[in-house]
């Protein structure tokens, strides 16, 4: 149940992303809709890997190297995620970098304004 | 290769013949057109006389070398073809030098003196010369290609193209003759050769009244004179053709004139009877009621 | 061998070493920069060279302590190896070709570079799908980063574009590897491969998983109509950075895919083909109306890497090759394109037309050219190979449709592309001049060479030596004149005709009796041609090289044993062709509508080549005789109608009299003269192999009999109407070419004899013709006719030629076109059809029209006042006239020399209906024909009528040219008494309706049309940033669909 509807919401979340992203022109927003949808990839990514009653992939004290295996959750899918994040983290950086450059080109954050390369 | 010397004394005999006969004969062709007009025409020697007038000339001038070749050209194309096409069917004594060449020869030897005519006249520089070259020429596309198609449909119908062949093929009494085993080929023909005779209603390339005789309105003294050698000539040789693939060829010298005569009356009944079409009007004419016949004809043999 | 993780490791490293350098150390931090990628590079060419020549295995480079799939490992391969050195040495080319762009970026800048080309080869070397996507995540940030960087402020939306698209895809990408994970449990594509493979039956998410991982890779490949922001990149970026995007990008994601490919399996293969098919056509249609020449090169990059997923698609079919033909053309591609940006960095405009620039560099024209003939698959390049062999495959797999599509998008790129080259050669030069700096000169000097290395490479890989073209003498010597050029004109032209009078002489015992001829005629015909040419002054920079490009390939066309050197000899002689025609000066348009259609004549060979092959390599070409009867009448046609575009038949004609009339004095005689045959030799082959075929009941020889009829009248009539005198000309071998095919198609003895004598008699009347008039037209001017008249006495050795020209091609006896006449009459009386004579008959009789309108209206009636000063042609333009006229009088003497031993040759296809030679009279089942005894008796009447006349006439005076009287008047102006504008007037009004341009407009339509359409579909790339996400969403979607 969990599983499900922590993925459901992370499909709403790249859903919304995705939305957000083709109907508003403003470049910032146009970002966050995109941060809003890497959030929901992330989501859904951690929801592949849960697997029912079981830890996190963290071994210590109460999980011991000899049985993690059939005690902890898949640790590949929490691995990616953190890769992913910090992906995200580059590109919606250098998003910015190029919303500001824009800016600074046209003063005016609309993406329908920069429409001289075409056809 | 062995040539046979007497050759050349018959041949020349053969054109010392041919020579006369057509003078006579244009001459006695113009008097009956004449008749026809009610006037009374030259006399039957007039062509004698025009000839030793013209070699009389005191005035003589040259436009060039192909203008002054011309005249040659023309000749030879006449003197050719009557000589490339054996006269007398069955006489080695008359069949000249047609050991060179068979039909194909004779018929593309036409052009011969055409071109080099053609060419002397262009060179004198007068457009009327020029003028009725582009009109020839025109003309001779379409009214030639009837008799393409004819000489085709004969070849393939006696399975030759020697001349001598062909008239042996039409020997054993008139129902033989081309004339009546391919009468389409023949009728297309005849047509066509209606539109090589510069006869109305196929004369526009002299057009007397328009551009004073076209190609030849150069010429004078004893170019002339060449040239109306050739008129003597050419016809009687074109005609010898027709006789020999159309209606059984000739046997004996009156035989000859007698056939030479009747099928040059055929372009003068329609000349008489018709006025002159102009040049796009021949090569409809020629398209719409002569191919058609060629077509039929080699469709049928 | 070094490892190879220290292609990631050294860039690595040297990124982090010049994030730690000081701002101002520009100059270290680009020698660090250039040190790491020359190593990188070095890494990669030890590897290649270690699999290719030391014969190495694939090695797998392990991480983090454990095996897969427990660890991320690479791979480095041969096929890793030769992609990374790509990669490498574009980056390693680029950042030279940068060097003041990287000074100005500072060391940030050059750390992004080599970031990105380390992602490049990551994406190449790794097997594990997430590492996978994070390189693809570190190659567009830094791909996004470059461009960033870059001057024109343009680029900064195309990258916001860029980031846009890539959003979308990263998250298909990663959603579809954690979901192929989830259900496979593994991330090592080798391992997911193989459990795919249980997985198959039933396993939805999977097949879900798998689509979103492959749309997303695809969409890395700009496949259309998801591709907007890829164009607006490639138009704005700066050059270099283009050919990184366009050669090292383009390959890793290509790779990419074929990996991923592995996973999916051969049920994914169509989808791959088809988004492949449709990128490349539309790409190309795109690309046509294009100005921008950075953009019109992004969508020609598009439009190269559909084609390699096309083949990526077809490795069911392709199996072993898919390598040889993928890299090929992947090669040609990556080279080419490179070397194109870096060209455009060096042309200071954007406008194609601008590239005029380039014309006074002959080694950057031979560049661009090199590229273009790459990217269009032509000789010798890899390309060539590759296509050869995917052609080859595709029609013996039955894909015939794909085949197709793929040639006419071929078509249309090579019509763009070589419209280029024509504005380069052809248009006004702008005024700011080419670039010229060393290290912008390099990479591009690089390019040049490892296409030509490659070309070498490929031919020497594609199986037996003997195949590879590099190794073919005439072609070697034709290539031998690029680095003689030079020298002067008149050194090389002696080398020319040397040469191919030598190689004749060496080789003419290897010929049978057919070939001998037209062995004859393309090497002595053409060494008598080059005659003329020692008229030219100076260097003649590029006209050695094409000339002898041409004949190479007409005598490798003479000597090919089977299809593949068939049709190789085919594209050399075409493209050698096309550059002595672009020569011309006004001939831009001519030379490419040339070009258009003999490339689309040459893709019919191959097609047709290829289906008759069946797969089977080497096809002998005496194989075509044994091709299945369910095929081989579309064989015939599609070669015959390959052949035909070549001779110009009817309907196909267009391009010939432009391209004939517009090329240069000496180049209008061996593209007519000469060139024409080799369309006739390849009829000669395809009828002696494969004879009569029927299709549906119809009898193709017939209708090649209809076809050559109304091409014989249709040429011969337009030839009529034409005032300029080398068009008249052009006109007038398209209707001789008619006849030619006329005989071919009449399948007998005779007919073929004739074809044959019309070749030899083509060749010199028309050489001649050509030689004389061009001569006239250097004299006067001019080529209108009407502005000349009465030049016998200012140029009678031209008239001489002229006159013995027409004389011989109207047919009249004595000259050898009567021979040709002749002979035709007795062909047809052998024949079983009589209707296609009536049109033929009807030809005949026009061509004296055009033939006296030719002579009298340049050498007749009246001379200009303008051109009483005109001298004689050129001593070596007349020279191979007075050649011709003495070839003309020897053949038209005694054909036997020539003809006897073909007759008897002819034997062997048509044992009846031969000739008969005794001693020199000639004689057939029908008639007979003695050509000597015609000249002589010809002669001596002549001769002794004229000396009749000479006699007679003696006193015969010279007059002035005003001496005649018409209309009353003695005439003074020569322009209002020359008759000769529109000579045939009543002529046009009887039957100008035949003559009318439904063929042009045909053509011009069709050309339009395509051209309208790929102007009016542009506009769907409307510039903006959330349409191109839109495309990319539709796309997915209809992928989908079509998918399930």
């Amino acid at each position: 149940m969990m599983i499900h509807l922590a993925m459901a919401t992370g499909f709403l979340l790249i859903l919304i992303g995705f939305y957000g992203a083709l109907s508003n022109r403003n470049l910032l927003r146009m970002i966050v809709a995109f941060t809003i949808a890497d959030s929901g990839v992330n989501l859904v990514i951690v929801a592949i890997g849960y697997m029912p009653g079981r830890t996190a992939p963290i071994l210590d004290a109460t999980v011991k190297a000899g049985d993690a295996a059939a005690r902890v959750i898949d640790p590949v899918p929490q691995a990616l995620v953190l890769t992913a994040i910090v992906i995200g983290v580059g590109v919606t950086a250098l998003m910015l970098a190029y919303a500001y450059k824009l800016y600074e080109k046209k003063r005016s954050l609309d993406i329908a304004k920069f429409t001289e390369l075409r056809g | 290769m062995q040539f046979d010397w007497m050759k050349i004394p018959y041949s020349l005999l053969t054109l010392f013949i041919v020579v006369n006969f057509g003078m006579i004969l244009t001459a006695f062709i113009a008097k009956i057109a004449a008749r026809v007009g009610r006037r009374n025409g030259i006399r039957i020697w007039q062509n004698y006389a025009d000839l030793i007038k013209s070699y009389g000339s005191r005035s003589s001038i040259t436009h060039g070398a192909m203008f002054y070749l011309a005249p040659v050209f023309r000749l030879t194309g006449g003197v050719g073809l009557l000589l490339f096409v054996p006269t007398i069917y069955g006489s080695s004594m008359f069949s000249n030098l047609s050991f060179a060449g068979d039909l194909i020869l004779a018929l593309y030897f036409v052009f011969f003196g055409t071109l080099g005519m053609a060419l002397g006249a262009a060179e004198s520089g007068h457009p009327h010369a020029a003028i009725g070259v582009s009109r020839g020429l025109s003309q001779v596309t379409t009214s030639e290609l009837p008799l393409a198609l004819a000489v085709y449909s004969v070849a393939l119908q006696y399975h030759t193209l020697s001349v001598t062949a062909i008239v042996a093929a039409q020997q054993g009494g008139f129902e033989h003759w081309t004339l009546f085993t391919n009468p389409l080929a023949v009728a297309a023909a005849m047509l066509a050769f209606l539109g090589s005779m510069m006869r109305p209603p196929f004369d526009v390339v002299l057009a007397p009244q328009e551009i004073p005789i076209g190609p030849p309105t150069e010429y004078h003294s004893s170019y002339l004179a060449l040239m109306q050698t050739n008129r003597a000539i050419y016809p009687i040789a074109k005609i010898v053709v027709y006789m020999n693939l159309f209606f059984g060829g000739a046997g004996n010298w009156p035989v000859f004139f007698l056939k030479v005569f009747l099928i040059y009356m055929v372009s003068v009944f329609v000349g008489v009877v018709f006025p002159r079409f102009r040049v796009e009007q021949s090569i409809r004419w020629f398209l719409i009621w002569a191919v058609p016949l060629g077509i039929l004809s080699i469709m049928l043999v | 061998m070094p490892n190879a993780l220290y292609l990631i490791v050294a860039a690595l490293a040297a990124s982090f070493v010049l994030g730690l350098l000081s701002p101002k150390r520009c100059g270290i931090a680009y020698a660090i920069t250039l040190v790491t990628l020359a190593f990188m590079a070095w890494v990669s060419a030890g590897w290649l060279w270690a699999f290719v020549v030391g014969g190495a295995q694939p090695v797998e480079i392990l991480t983090a302590g454990a095996l897969p799939p427990y660890a991320i490992n690479l791979r480095m391969g041969r096929a890793e190896a030769a992609m990374t050195l790509l990669i490498n040495l574009t980056g390693l080319l680029s950042a030279l070709y940068l060097k003041e762009s990287l000074f100005k970026l500072g060391h940030r800048g050059m750390a992004v570079l080599l970031v990105a080309i380390m992602a490049f080869c990551g994406i190449v070397l790794t097997r594990d799908l997430f590492n996978l996507f994070v390189f693809f995540e570190l190659a567009a940030i830094s791909t996004a980063g470059l461009i960033l960087l870059s001057e024109d402020d343009r680029a900064l939306s195309a990258g916001f574009k860029y980031l846009i698209v890539s959003q979308f895809v990263s998250t298909f990408l990663l959603i579809g590897i954690l979901f192929a994970y989830h259900a496979t449990g593994t991330l090592n594509i080798d391992t997911m491969a193989t459990s795919a493979r249980l997985l198959q039956v039933g396993a939805q998410g999977f097949t879900l998983a798998f689509f979103l991982m492959f749309i997303a890779l695809v969409t890395e490949l700009k496949p259309f109509p998801a591709n907007g922001w890829a164009l607006d990149i490639y138009e704005s970026a700066h050059p270099a950075y283009s050919a990184i995007f366009s050669a090292a990008a383009a390959t890793a994601s290509l790779y990419a895919v074929d990996k991923l490919l592995l996973i999916g399996g051969a049920s994914w293969y169509p989808m791959a083909s088809g988004i492949g098919i449709l990128t490349f056509l539309a790409a190309n249609l795109f690309a046509l109306p294009q100005s921008n020449d950075r953009r019109l090169l992004g969508y020609s990059s598009v439009a190269q890497i559909g084609l390699i997923l096309v083949v990526l698609g077809q490795r069911d079919l392709l199996g072993e090759s898919t390598s040889f033909i993928a890299i090929g053309l992947l090669v040609s591609h990556a080279v080419a394109k490179a070397g194109l940006y870096w060209l455009s960095g060096l042309v200071q405009k954007r406008n194609l037309i601008d590239w005029a620039a380039l014309r006074g560099h002959p080694f950057l024209v031979f560049a661009f050219i090199t590229f273009v003939a790459m990217l269009t698959s032509l000789p010798p390049f890899p390309g060539f190979y590759a296509k050869w062999e995917l052609v080859r495959m595709l029609a013996g797999g039955g894909r015939l449709a794909l085949l197709a599509l793929i040639l006419v998008g071929a078509l249309i790129e090579a019509g763009y592309l070589f419209r280029w080259f024509g504005y380069i050669l052809k248009r006004e030069p702008p005024t700011e001049a080419v670039s010229g700096e060393v290290h912008k000169l390099v990479p591009v000097f690089v390019a040049v060479l490892a296409g030509w290395a490659l070309g070498y490479l490929w031919g020497d890989l594609s199986g037996t030596g003997r195949h590879n073209l590099l190794l073919a003498l005439p072609l070697v010597f034709a290539v031998g004149f690029l680095l003689l050029d030079w020298l002067p004109a008149w050194v090389k032209n002696t080398l020319a005709i040397t040469g191919m009078v030598a190689f004749f002489f060496l080789t003419y015992t290897e010929y049978d009796p057919l070939r001998l001829i037209f062995a004859l005629i393309f090497l002595i015909g053409g060494a008598i041609t080059l005659l003329a040419s020692y008229d030219a002054h100076g260097r003649r920079i590029g006209f050695y090289p094409a000339a002898m490009l041409m004949v190479a390939g007409m005598v490798m066309l003479v000597r090919a044993k089977d299809s593949f050197e068939f049709f190789a000899a085919w594209e050399l002689l075409t493209i050698g062709s096309y550059f002595l025609i672009l020569r011309g000066k006004h001939s831009e348009p001519h030379a490419l509508s040339y070009l258009l259609f003999s490339l689309g004549g040459a893709f019919l060979i191959l097609a047709g080549f290829a289906i008759a092959a069946q797969g089977v390599a080497p096809f002998p070409i005496s194989a075509l005789g044994q091709v299945a009867p369910s095929l081989a009448p579309w064989v015939f046609v599609l070669l015959a109608t390959g052949f035909m575009t070549k001779t110009a038949a009817i309907g196909l004609h267009i391009w010939l009299p432009g391209a004939h009339a517009e090329a240069e004095t000496d180049v209008s005689p061996m593209v007519s003269g000469i060139l024409l045959k080799a369309g006739l030799f390849g009829l000669f082959v395809l009828l002696m192999t494969m004879g009569k075929q029927q299709l549906y009941g119809i009898e193709l020889t017939h209708v090649l009999l209809w076809i050559a009829a109304f091409t014989a009248l249709l040429g011969n009539l337009m030839a009529v109407f034409q005032e300029d005198a080398k068009r008249l000309l052009a006109y007038s071998s398209i209707g001789q070419m008619g006849y030619a095919l006329f005989g071919l198609a009449l399948m007998n003895h005779l007919g073929w004899l004739m074809a044959l004598m019309f070749v030899i008699n083509h060749y010199i009347y028309k050489s001649m013709l050509f030689l004389s008039v061009g001569g006239v037209a250097k004299r006067t001017g001019t080529r209108e006719m009407y502005r000349m008249g009465g030049l016998i006495r200012l140029m009678p050795l031209s008239f001489i030629a002229v006159l013995i020209g027409i004389i011989a091609v109207s047919g009249v006896p004595p000259l050898s076109g009567f021979g040709g006449r002749w002979i035709f009459y007795n062909a047809i009386l052998a024949s079983d059809y009589r209707m296609p004579m009536v049109i033929i008959f009807l030809a005949g009789p026009v061509a004296f029209l055009y033939l006296f309108r030719l002579i009298h209206s340049i050498f007749l009636g009246q001379l200009k006042d303008e051109l009483r000063r005109v001298k004689e042609a050129p001593f070596w333009i007349v020279l191979p006239q007075m050649l011709y006229v003495g070839l003309l009088l020897a053949f038209a003497l005694v054909p036997g020399l020539v003809l006897r031993r073909v007759d008897s040759y002819l034997n062997l296809f048509f044992p009846e209906g031969g000739l008969h030679w005794e001693g020199f009279e000639i004689t057939s089942d029908y008639g007979y024909w003695n050509p000597v005894a015609i000249m002589i008796v010809v002669a001596v009447i002549f001769v002794s009528l004229f000396a009749w006349l000479l006699f007679v006439n003696r006193r015969a005076q010279k007059v002035k040219q005003f001496n005649i009287v018409f209309s009353a008047e003695r005439p003074y102006r020569p322009e209002t008494t020359h008759f000769a504008w529109n000579f045939f007037a009543p002529y046009r009004k009887a039957l100008g309706f035949l003559v009318q341009p439904y063929a042009t407009n045909f053509w011009g339509t069709l050309t339009d049309i395509l051209h309208t359409a790929g102007d009016l579909a542009r506009r769907l790339y409307d510039g903006n940033g959330q349409s191109y996400a839109f495309h990319f969403l539709v796309f997915v979607v209809v992928v989908f669909g079509m998918g399930l």
